[in-house]
């Protein structure tokens, strides 16, 4: 497809972006305030992992049993594989990433400045309070580091500009039968939101959406990818092969980013109360039944015959769910597979059997 | 009927409790005058008090079993603001502590594959496998546990407890009341303590709902002042090993921190901890050590292997090596000071959200290099638990600043606190003969 194959990669983005007097931020799994850090001229660009990394360079100050994604963080950031970023952010996502982020700051101290932020893991006002002094702290932190003060109006406008591409992405995502992508093409494309400037992004999103049409794609037994990061991307491939279709997901760099507009005039308030309510995810907290119902609902939507759990090894948050979410899916007559893999591993022969087996089950 | 659970109650918490005490004594008596009086050669026999521990956590073990006819239950995790429950009356369940309980007993690999067979990975923290398969399985070495009416979970402590209760309010289909604390990387935002503070005024309104009465503001202060009295006790009790010899070792602790964790803001329990603190100050003026020939002092990090207490401290000391002190044990004590009576609510928010495991690695290494000057060690054990990440992120690199800094041997035993199956004896005692080589014997 044309389209993706003109998309810039995360090197000349964060290239251009510099070029125009910006600098750039390495953030770390999940959630964050992308406007608040482009109030500040400041890209945000994802890094998951990233697979392929060289991991026995986190290994020196990790145990084994933490997972591939921190370790390769870690390998990434001191093999200079971040050195062309200016500040690293490091959200709380669980208690492997709260370490790494311990880590950065009490043992490696790179050059970047390392700013952490707590997710708070409840939906109450008390959580969106607290989120948005959270960001109000972070905007003190980086007031001080860049002698930048934006405006009230000015968050607000960077507000906008990511609700809108947000919304872009809720609605490729209930597009996506009709656009001319293939698996891996759709999710190369969606993800381009972890690096993409929104303005950009959204650019991008709507010529996009302008092709959509009915149904595009070959037929295929449709199931939903629930799980943190669907990598290694060759994973689409072999869905493909194997004759299965991504009809929806519940990953967390993907589904669980369907960012609802929040309702505050107040910008920090309005930041925290779009992440806060995002679709279930449990490193946010939410309960297993508001996971299960979230499931069910995309399965009846998508009309997916069943889930692939693509899990990462040691991955506390998703693995204490599993059990009920299944059972909960079996009993609704939806049936599940569990997978566990390493990003640094490929795809043993093993797995794809498993999967090959579950579809066929399915079909 | 009422008074016939009545008369149970009283039975199995009172006449039992105190049954199980005199047979204890009783036993004791026996061992001496048989002749078969402590059988180590190396360590000396464990404090009197021990016994009355042993009682105490019986009985509330029995007071338990009844708990749902007599009241209210909530179960806690072991580092949660439980002083306005326990002010509620409240019967209070750690669940952390029975699987700890599971583990000493080594029924934990039994009772954690019930959950593993579930579906739960192998991956997961031992004591939430032990704790859900005892909950999915009914097995327990205490018989029967109360069912929660009530969950209480604070995530001062890691995340994987708040996942592990999010299990628990699915299976109970009871409420889940959440203290989120903020970890600290740096220093405590104001923002922060006042989120706690903000989540424990508006947990108080649920929990009167399900006790079914007031919070009485006098009643909230005393359990308050209970708990720092004995959380005083204990942390002077923990100073007390800086003495050499050291009057008792970690693996002692280990077990007497039973009370601190299980029954904070009880009279009894600030009483067990004065007469303990009692007896220490016997064994010093005596010059008694832990050890029976101490001759090298060392530092516990995290928490203990619970499987496998007397023989690390058997192996231990056999060499003259006293572990005088832990980081673990260390965490119920440290934070006394910051109780206040007088600001229930402002001095919970600031307790709960200092303790060791809710700041950063630097912080625990800094920690334990002070504890290292103070109680004189030569040397560091770091237990690097597969089931804890929280505590053992950042290890690797305490022990090489340890070395590095202090020009002190260092040793990173990998194990598992409570799944035996995470744990090589072979392995451990060539790992640990090679320290004891380097510790300059």
């Amino acid at each position: 497809m044309e389209l993706t194959s003109a998309i810039p990669g995360r090197l000349e983005t964060i290239n251009t972006f510099k070029d125009d007097g910006g600098s750039v931020a390495a953030v770390f799994p999940i959630h964050y305030p992308r406007a608040l850090l482009r109030a500040f001229d400041i890209l945000p660009v994802e890094v998951w992992g990233p697979p392929g990394v060289d991991p026995s360079q986190g290994a020196s100050q990790l145990q084994p049993y933490i997972c591939s994604l921190v370790h390769n963080m870690l390998a990434f950031l001191k093999t200079g594989g971040l050195k062309i970023t200016d500040y690293l952010i490091v959200p709380h996502t669980c208690d492997s990433l709260q370490g790494f982020g311990s880590i950065l700051i009490d043992f490696v101290s790179p050059r970047q400045p390392v700013i952490p932020i707590y997710i708070p893991r409840g939906r109450r006002d008390s959580d969106v309070d607290f989120f948005a002094a959270e960001f109000a702290a972070i905007y003190t932190r980086l007031q001080e580091i860049t002698s930048r003060s934006p405006s009230d109006e000015e968050i607000m406008g960077c507000i906008l500009r990511e609700e809108q591409a947000d919304m872009l992405l809720a609605k490729l995502h209930k597009q996506r039968d009709g656009l001319p992508f293939s698996d891996l093409q759709y999710y190369r494309f969606i993800r381009t939101r972890e690096y993409l400037p929104a303005e950009n992004f959204s650019q991008l999103a709507q010529e996009t959406l302008s092709q959509a049409g009915e149904s595009q794609r070959n037929s295929g037994i449709p199931i939903i990818l629930s799980g943190i990061v669907p990598e290694p991307m060759s994973l689409f491939e072999t869905i493909t092969d194997l004759g299965g279709m991504v009809v929806a997901d519940d990953l967390a760099g993907c589904g669980r980013r369907l960012y609802p507009t929040g309702k505050s005039e107040e910008p920090f308030q309005r930041m925290a109360e779009s992440i806060i309510h995002a679709p279930p995810d449990p490193t946010r907290g939410n309960s297993l039944q508001e996971r299960l119902d979230h499931l069910l609902n995309l399965q009846n939507i998508s009309g997916a015959k069943g889930v692939v759990f693509y899990n990462i090894k040691f991955c506390e948050p998703e693995l204490f769910d599993l059990p009920i979410l299944r059972k909960g899916l079996r009993e609704a007559g939806v049936p599940s597979i569990p997978i566990e893999v390493d990003v640094n591993d490929p795809f043993s022969q093993q797995t794809i059997t498993r999967l090959e087996a579950f579809l066929e089950t399915i079909e | 009927m009422k008074t016939i659970k009545k008369m149970r109650y009283n039975w199995e918490a009172s006449v039992l409790g105190l049954m199980f005490q005199l047979n204890q004594k009783q036993k004791a008596k026996r061992r001496v005058k048989s002749g078969r009086n402590w059988k180590s050669e190396y360590l000396t026999p464990p404090l009197d008090i021990a016994n009355k521990s042993k009682m105490l956590v019986a009985r509330h073990i029995l007071r338990g079993r009844h708990a749902n006819e007599r009241g209210k239950v909530a179960w806690v995790t072991s580092g949660a603001p439980a002083e306005f429950l326990k002010a509620l009356g409240f019967y209070i369940l750690y669940p952390e502590n029975h699987a700890a309980i599971c583990g000493t007993a080594r029924v934990a690999e039994e009772i954690s594959s019930e959950a593993e067979n579930a579906g739960y990975s192998r991956d997961l923290c031992s004591y939430a496998r032990t704790d859900i398969g005892s909950v999915l399985s009914g097995k327990t070495p205490i018989k029967t546990i109360p069912k929660p009416d009530i969950l209480l979970v604070c995530t001062n402590i890691c995340q994987t407890v708040l996942h592990w209760y999010r299990v628990l309010a699915h299976h109970f289909d009871v409420p889940l009341i959440l203290i989120d604390a903020p970890f600290i990387y740096t220093e405590a935002s104001d923002h922060s303590i006042e989120f706690i503070k903000r989540q424990i005024e508006e947990a108080i309104p649920l929990a009167e709902k399900i006790a079914g009465k007031s919070l009485d503001p006098q009643k909230f202060a005393e359990v308050i002042n209970l708990s720092r009295d004995a959380s005083m006790l204990w942390m002077q009790i923990l100073d007390r090993c800086q003495h050499r010899p050291a009057p008792i070792s970690a693996f002692d602790q280990f077990i007497q921190m039973a009370p601190i964790v299980e029954m904070r803001g009880e009279v009894e329990t600030v009483d067990f901890y004065a007469e303990m603190l009692h007896e220490i100050d016997q064994r010093i003026a005596q010059g008694v050590g832990a050890v029976k020939n101490e001759k090298k002092r060392l530092l516990w990090d995290n928490l203990p292997i619970w499987y496998r207490l007397r023989y690390l401290a058997e192996f231990l000391g056999q060499h003259g090596i006293v572990i005088a002190t832990s980081t673990y044990t260390n965490a119920w004590g440290e934070l006394a000071d910051l109780y206040d009576p007088e600001k229930p609510l402002e001095s919970a928010a600031r307790t709960y959200i200092y303790p060791m495991l809710n700041r950063g690695a630097g912080d625990k290494l800094a920690k334990m290099k002070r504890m290292i000057e103070d109680f004189h060690l030569d040397g560091v054990i770091l237990h690097s638990d597969r089931s804890c990440k929280p505590y053992s992120i950042g290890q690797m690199d305490q022990r090489d600043r340890i070395i590095k800094d202090l020009e002190i041997p260092a040793l990173l035993l990998e194990a598992d606190h409570n799944d035996p199956r995470s744990y090589s004896e072979e392995q451990t005692t060539n790992r640990l003969e090679s320290f004891v080589e380097g510790l300059g014997f």
